[in-house]
């Protein structure tokens, strides 16, 4: 009984997917006609997903995994196999639920935040988040890497629907653009890396004795043995040794991974990306784009724990991001432009989590992070719908005693992304400091991450009690201010729901508790322990030990945890020392230049047009102007003789021209006709 | 007798449609064009061929009949299909109903004949791909030509005399230098052959019967045929440096023409190298794989460069068809089944949403009179349908999964990367960065065009003078609202598109025949 009612929660799987796909169709063709411009169709499709997740998750829970093709594009007789296929194990089915829960949430906020604001284009709205759900949800129970990228890829062209969806204005439509190159330029490489593990090991599955990091780890482990022979000499590694090529492997996965995850330096599209609606923002950060390239990584973590540089390197760029948007966020003005790079920081420490070998850490931030960013875009959304569609903090103020449910849910997201104890940012946050400080210690690189990421907990504190004072506190600064729109249910529950999430979700993985009580309060973790050997925590700290080296000094988690909670709240009080008043002074403008250098982000704008218009544009002009020139000129220049010609026989046949053509084209049926006679083929 | 009745129907349609009265000719045309579209999707449905048609397939629908004897070899009416021309013969049945739909708003003057100049470009394109034996065949290659010059230099833009003419020459000096290369061949294969039949031609050169000729020996005469043919099949494709009568053809040439250039006689091109340069020669491909890669990368490369300089939708397009083009160079030099069958499903692929995009500037252009991507913005508010084809298709001509666009190009790759010639990777590897620069124009335009506030400037309000190259347009500036699209434009997108996205979701369909068909290439042509 059991065996068979498990058996069917996983053959109902791939309707998680399935019904988000039917409401963009539903809204695509028939939105018009729907009610509430099909919000309807995508509310039950998402919810319908949240529920099946649920029961996946409840199954898997019950220690059951599925690992089967559903779907074969092309199946090739001694080549590769192009499936689609469901992996179901832990960690994709707590993305499932979280991934759907925020789409659901997302479609339930958009009613308040489109549908009462009369929007035009409700039904290419609803039909772009019903896409890109699908997209996200197909992603994420992937079981081969050549489905992910499919996927990951109608990601990008859900995100370019959505960010441009107000395509009558100038600005959404660019931003679109940007983000769908930006992320496509690293998507180049995730596709040559795709390309080059299929030609490396054959396979781009994820699980299994045949998938490509169990092969990656067999060849490593034969060449360790014998010189030459042992299982990477049936691996074709393209001239390399075996444990530089999947080095190389795992960099050009990566170059995905840093587009879609705005790591530094392909950051610069999701600023921009503001331009999309606040609930399609909510979507992106939280639950769908985003996060897409950090799931990946932790998808085919078996694959990256074999290769200490790539790790290192993840580690480093997560760290650096992490302090890099953050003191960004600190002097912008716009509740959604502070929320953009907070949540580059916020990511960056996910990858930061992950190079240094704290799977679990990296996963419990992708959630905790899921829910109290989810919460503060839709929280923000909130507040914009109250001030007509106004952004600019400096406008703000007061909205407490006005819109006291969604300060009170704010303020829960605001601690959690601080890291204030004990809401959930704070669980994870530390988590991936406290493993990347004791693997660190054995390894510069991933210490200089861990102080990066330390360092940035600071501006982190900062820049979100800024935006909270700024925007519920002091005094009301303009008229808009003193008399907000009002809100409704739809708005309201969403941010109630994760406002719960983001205060108590940290607790299922208090890891410094655990560690000081010895008790087995490690949920999360447990959790992880389970599923598809090969995919679960144990294998991965086995393979960082034996293949990749790292040792983690023994320490006690209790005094880190201290330190980046005492560091959140010192910049949380420089904030409050500095925008607690009833009328807060523009007190970064006292920054002067490095204002001007973070307002402009750097001038990594800047740099990155300048390259795209000097190898883009201008060579493209140059070309052109060779074609023209010299290619097309030495063609008309041996032509001429033949275009005399030709200009001559035209000059002839002048005014007979199409009487020429019906001749010529009897002429050649008879003549067929005749010969066909002749030679007999009629009779 | 199935393909004669095929292509005789096209060639009777005609003959009618010329006699036709011009009010009738387009919906007589779109009517005839069914019969030949549902004869070919019959004919795809109850495809039983086995194999290559050149290595001693099964085919299917063979006719073989004498003909008359011609010195010392016979000539025949040979035609049969194998899973490499079937594909070919339903795109162009499909592409030529799609071109004569989108031909009803633009074409105004002597509709009867352009209507049966497009059908007699029919009945060329199904036998070029439905013919075996040489001499027939090149008949049809060069009876493709005629109606095609007369379709550009009749309806054709301004400057369509200029254009008509250099395709012509172009291509016909093209044909001259392929057939000395060809029969170089059949010369030096002396009494190893009886006929001009395509397959026995292959089969004994692939046996290495090939002798001296004019006290060359064999291995130089094969290089030389290949070199040759080559080049001739290069301008067809076309294969950068011989590439630049396409982008003038495809301005001048009016829309539904542009349609049937771009989705199938470029695919002349590339189905002749593959039946003679690679099937024949494999020997010779493979010993300068590595010189026609870079070929092929330079055509991916370059002629997307030069798509980002263009400032006429119609030259974006027709350049990114180099560019798409160079994966099919690039596919079948691989000899993976993965690469010679996707460089032919990217045929058929390309084909299609080539098609679709051309198709869907031929829409915008009836209404707004430019194609210059500066003269017009926010299309999308005026012309939502067209505007969300024209977004799929550019979609699917990035390569986005779940349309053919990508699968074409995902084999190629796949089947590129680990080929056996010297910097296979790398090749492919730099090839691949074409997907970037790709969205980035086509990016550009949507932006420009399609989205941003509505308005619509024509330099040109009497229709007079349109420039290629922009920004010296004189006249009056006249800001003008434009019409939606009428349902016999949408219907063509509409059709394209859908095949788009179920090739891309099931590319088995056709992927299956194709593989069947370059199977025995592939394990022939390993040893040479």
């Amino acid at each position: 009984m059991a065996a068979t009612s498990t058996a069917f929660a996983f053959e109902v799987a791939p309707a998680i997917a399935i019904l988000p796909l039917a409401s963009f169709v539903i809204a695509l063709f028939a939105g018009k006609y729907l009610p509430k411009g099909g919000a309807l169709a995508g509310i039950a499709a998402t919810g319908g997903s949240l529920l099946l997740s649920l029961w996946i998750a409840l199954t898997v829970a019950g220690g059951a995994t599925y690992n089967e093709e559903i779907y074969s594009l092309v199946t090739t007789p001694n080549s590769f196999d192009l499936h689609f296929g469901l992996l179901l194990d832990p960690l994709s089915a707590l993305m499932l639920v979280i991934v759907s829960l925020v789409s659901f949430l997302v479609h339930l906020f958009s009613l308040g935040y489109m549908n009462d604001e009369g929007e035009r284009g409700l039904p290419r709205y609803y039909a772009g988040l019903g896409l890109f759900s699908f997209s996200m949800l197909a992603f994420v129970f992937a079981d081969n890497l050549f489905m992910s990228f499919v996927f990951f890829e109608l990601v990008g062209l859900c995100s370019w629907l959505l960010i441009g969806h107000w395509y009558r204005e100038e600005a959404p439509p660019s931003a679109a653009k940007k983000a769908f190159l930006v992320t496509r330029f690293g998507d180049y490489f995730f596709l040559v890396g795709v390309v080059a593990i299929f030609a490396t090991f054959g396979t781009t599955l994820f699980a299994g004795p045949e998938s490509f990091p169990t092969l990656a780890e067999e060849a490593l482990a034969g060449a360790g043995g014998g010189e030459a022979g042992g299982g990477a000499g049936e691996l074709s590694t393209f001239g390399f040794g075996p444990g530089t090529w999947f080095t190389v492997l795992g960099f050009l996965v990566l170059g995905g991974v840093i587009g879609k995850s705005a790591q530094f330096p392909l950051h610069t599209w999701l600023p921009d990306a503001m331009e999309g609606p606040t609930p399609v923002s909510a979507l992106i950060h939280a639950a769908t784009m985003v996060a897409a390239g950090v799931y990946l990584v932790a998808r085919m973590y078996g694959f990256y724990a074999l290769s200490p540089t790539a790790l290192a390197v993840i580690a480093f760029v997560g760290g650096f991001t992490a302090l890099f948007a953050a003191s960004m966020a600190v002097v912008k003005r716009d509740i959604k432009q502070v929320l953009a790079y907070s949540t580059i920081s916020q990511y960056g420490y996910m990858m930061l989590g992950l190079g240094a070998g704290g799977y679990v850490a990296a996963v419990f931030h992708l959630m905790t992070h899921a829910f109290f960013k989810a919460l503060l875009f839709l929280g923000a959304g909130a507040v914009i719908i109250a001030m007509h569609h106004r952004q600019d903090m400096w406008e703000m103020g007061g909205l407490k005693e006005k819109l006291p449910v969604t300060y009170y849910a704010f303020l829960a997201g605001s601690l959690a992304l601080a890291g204030i104890f004990p809401f959930a940012g704070f669980w994870s946050k530390d988590e991936i400091l406290y493993e990347a400080l004791i693997h660190g210690l054995n390894d510069p690189l991933l210490l200089g991450g861990y102080l990066m990421g330390l360092t940035a907990i600071v501006f982190t504190g900062f820049y979100t009690f800024r935006m909270v004072l700024l925007t519920f506190h002091g005094e009301p600064r303009t008229h808009t201010a003193r008399n907000p729109h009002s809100l409704g249910w739809s708005v309201k529950v969403p941010l109630v729901v994760l406002g719960v999430l983001a205060t108590v979700i940290g607790l299922i993985n208090m890891t410094p508790v655990a560690e000081a009580t010895g008790l087995h309060i490690e949920y999360l973790h447990t959790w992880l322990e389970h599923g598809i050997p090969g995919l679960t925590v144990e294998h991965y700290d086995e393979v960082l030990e034996t293949v990749a080296g790292y040792s983690a000094a023994s320490l006690s988690p209790l005094l880190p945890a201290v330190l980046s909670l005492a560091l959140a709240l010192a910049g949380a009080g420089l904030a409050w020392a500095l925008y607690s008043g009833p009328d807060p002074d523009h007190h970064t403008e006292r920054l002067g230049d490095i204002r001007t250098l973070l307002m402009n982000n750097y001038y990594q704008d800047e740099y990155q047009v300048w390259i795209a218009e000097t190898f883009g544009t201008g060579v493209a002009r140059l070309s052109d102007r060779f074609d023209q020139s010299i290619v097309d000129g030495a063609v008309n220049g041996i032509s001429e003789v033949s275009l005399l010609s030709g200009d001559r026989i035209r000059r002839i046949q002048t005014g007979i021209v199409s009487n020429y053509a019906t001749l010529l084209t009897l002429g050649l049926v008879v003549l067929l006709l005749s010969v066909g006679l002749a030679g007999g083929w009629f009779l | 007798m199935i393909l004669e009745l095929l292509i005789g129907l096209c060639l009777l349609g005609s003959v009618v449609l010329f006699v036709t009265p011009n009010r009738y000719a387009g919906r007589l045309a779109a009517g005839w064009s069914l019969l030949p579209l549902a004869l070919s999707l019959l004919m795809y449905a109850g495809f039983s061929g086995q194999g290559n048609a050149l290595l001693g397939g099964q085919l299917a629908y063979e006719t073989t009949v004498q003909w008359v004897s011609l010195g010392p070899y016979t000539l025949n009416w040979h035609v049969g299909l194998d899973g490499i021309s079937m594909p070919l013969i339903a795109l162009s049945t499909v592409l030529t109903t799609a071109a004569i739909l989108s031909a009803w708003t633009p074409i105004e003057e002597r509709e009867n004949q352009f209507y049966g100049l497009v059908l007699f470009l029919e009945a060329g394109l199904i036998g070029v791909f439905a013919v075996l034996d040489f001499f027939v065949w090149f008949v049809f290659w060069e009876a493709v030509l005629v109606p095609m010059y007369f379709l550009v230099a009749i309806w054709g833009g301004p400057r369509r005399k200029y254009a008509a003419i250099k395709f012509f020459v172009y291509t016909n000096v093209a044909s001259l230098v392929m057939f000395i290369g060809f029969f170089t061949l059949v010369f030096g294969l002396g009494d190893s052959i009886a006929s001009l039949d395509m397959p026995a031609i292959a089969q004994a050169l692939r046996a290495g019967e090939l002798g001296s000729l004019a006290g060359v020996g064999p291995g130089t005469l094969k290089t030389l045929a290949f070199a040759a043919m080559f080049a001739g099949f290069a301008v067809k494709v076309p294969i950068v440096p011989v590439h630049t009568w396409l982008p003038d053809a495809h301005v001048e040439a009016p829309t539904p023409v542009s349609v049937l250039l771009a989705g199938v006689l470029l695919k002349m091109g590339t189905y002749a190298l593959l039946r003679f340069n690679f099937t024949m020669l494999p020997d010779v491909a493979q010993q300068y794989a590595a010189i026609i890669a870079l070929f092929a990368v330079v055509s991916v490369i370059y002629g997307a460069l030069l798509a980002l300089a263009q400032q006429d939708l119609k030259r974006i397009v027709a350049y990114s068809s180099v560019s798409s083009m160079g994966y099919v160079i690039l596919g079948l030099v691989a000899y993976t089944v993965y690469g010679v069958g996707g460089a032919t499903f990217q045929m058929l692929s390309h084909g299609l949403i080539s098609g679709l995009l051309f198709a869907c500037v031929g829409v915008i252009y009836n209404t707004t009179h430019t194609r210059m991507v500066d003269d017009m913005s926010g299309m999308a508010d005026r012309m939502p349908v067209t505007t969300s084809m024209f977004v799929a298709g550019s979609f699917a001509y990035m390569g986005l999964p779940l349309t053919s666009g990508f699968l074409g190009e995902y084999f190629v790759f796949l089947g590129t990367f680990h080929a056996d010639f010297p910097g296979a990777a790398w090749f492919t590897a730099i090839a691949m960065f074409g997907i970037v620069i790709v969205a980035g124009y086509l990016l550009y335009a949507m932006q420009r065009t399609l989205f941003g506030p509505f308005s619509v400037k024509t330099a040109h309000a009497d229709g007079g003078a349109m420039r290629t190259d922009g920004g010296e347009g004189s006249g009056s500036e006249a800001e003008h609202d434009i019409d939606r699209a009428a349902a016999h434009d949408i219907v063509p997108l509409a059709m394209l598109l859908a095949l788009v996205i179920v090739l891309g979701v099931a590319p088995e369909i056709s992927f299956g025949m194709i593989r069947d068909a370059v199977g025995p290439l592939v394990t022939a042509g390993g040893a040479g």
